[in-house]
């Protein structure tokens, strides 16, 4: 059984297409999620290559496991969307 | 209604791919009355949308991105009725459904749909240049997406690959952000558009590598650090340190799921005719997937009109 109340964040840009895509597809499976914006906070940026070693966005947290991309199958899988 | 495809759904007009040729045909079939729905693996605007600045579509005196322009036409193209479904064709089923007048069906990753027309629409997808290190640091230092990565590598020195188009456009983009730009070209010279040519030759931040080959991506196994490179004369090679690698060589098309069903060139473009018919009847093609040589988001809107246009007559004489 997944968590009902997910802790979900997602880091974008705003010139990245793909995070639109996740960010609607949240939106559409009625997943609540905060976004922070990698260009105004660099400490966030500096976060996701010290957790994830990846240099690029989308990222999303899933109570902090990492999803790197528009990965629709590992993040079904994390938030329990079937 | 986005994303859950309804199996056995009947269309007048399937279109596979969501980048500006994909869209126009949206718009212009479903404007025109035609059920119409768009059928897309990946983003909504297609490369198109990974694109910073566009200067050259006209209407925007001061250019636009390449997002802005797409979610503007994916609005207009819902306005009128147009589907989105995010899902993959895998194949388009080659039975006796490819008669003229009967219904095509296609096989997705999510089941099969059935249509009277089909527009293909697919695009490109960056070239790969199968060298060391580029798969191992591929999002640790490699990328493909400067819109996307860019932002992660400011105040640090990087290369871009390729000088023709995209890799100067995105290169412009990435001065923002980084310290210096080797840029490592194969041929003797960049074949960039002379004005953006004019544009990186006012940067004093920028190095340009060319007639050089890129032989591998180095690192220190958790990101990229470097690059070896080797001039095509002298054959010198040389070793650049650098913390990130945007790599633009070039395009190959989506189409290998039309392998044995539809022609294609030796590159795998679609051969189309001047009204952007395929070798099969009531498949259509548009933009940058087909032998078009010329790769332009305006050239791909003419020829997404084009393939509307046709799909709907062939889809009216098929009732």
């Amino acid at each position: 059984m997944s968590n009902p109340f997910p802790k979900v964040i997602v880091f974008t840009s705003p010139y990245c297409s793909w995070c639109k895509r996740v960010k609607s597809y949240l939106q559409q499976k009625r997943i609540r999620f905060t976004e922070v914006d990698v260009t105004k906070n660099s400490s966030a940026a500096r976060d996701i290559v010290r957790r994830t070693g990846q240099q690029g966005i989308p990222v999303t947290l899933v109570n902090n496991r990492p999803v790197i991309g528009f990965d629709k199958s590992k993040l079904d899988r994390l938030l329990g969307i079937r | 209604m986005m994303n859950e495809q309804k199996t056995h759904e009947k269309y007048d007009v399937i279109i596979i791919g969501g980048g500006p040729a994909g869209l126009t045909a949206g718009i212009y079939s479903s404007r025109a009355g035609f059920k119409t729905c768009i059928i897309e693996s990946g983003v909504i605007g297609g490369e198109a949308a990974s694109t910073d600045l566009i200067e050259n579509y006209p209407g925007f005196p001061d250019g636009t991105s390449g997002l802005k322009l797409t979610e503007n036409m994916e609005k207009q193209a819902k306005k009128f009725g147009t589907e989105i479904i995010y899902d993959k064709v895998i194949k388009i089923e080659k039975t006796n459904q490819l008669q003229k007048g009967k219904y095509k069906i296609l096989v997705t990753n999510s089941g099969k749909i059935q249509t009277k027309a089909v527009i293909v629409a697919v695009g490109t997808k960056p070239k790969l240049l199968n060298i060391p290190g580029e798969k191992k640091y591929k999002g640790r230092g490699v990328s493909y997406c400067a819109t996307c990565d860019g932002f992660f590598y400011k105040d640090k020195k990087i290369a871009v690959i390729g000088c023709g188009n995209s890799g100067i456009q995105e290169g412009l983009f990435l001065l923002r952000f980084v310290k210096k730009i080797e840029f490592v070209e194969f041929l003797p010279k960049p074949t960039a558009e002379k004005v953006l040519l004019d544009k990186i030759k006012e940067y004093e931040n920028v190095n340009f590598h060319l007639n050089s080959a890129l032989q591998s991506i180095n690192g220190d196994g958790k990101s990229a650090t470097g690059i070896t490179i080797n001039d095509n004369t002298t054959l010198k090679v040389e070793e650049i340190e650098i913390s990130g690698v945007f790599i633009y060589v070039g395009l190959n098309p989506n189409t290998e799921f039309l392998e044995g069903l539809v022609q294609r060139d030796k590159n795998g473009y679609i051969i189309i005719d001047k009204n952007q018919n395929t070798n099969v009847s009531g498949i259509f093609a548009a933009g940058d997937a087909t032998i078009d040589t010329v790769k332009q988001i305006a050239t791909a809107i003419g020829s997404g009109a084009r393939a509307a246009i046709n799909a709907g007559h062939y889809t009216e004489n098929t009732n």
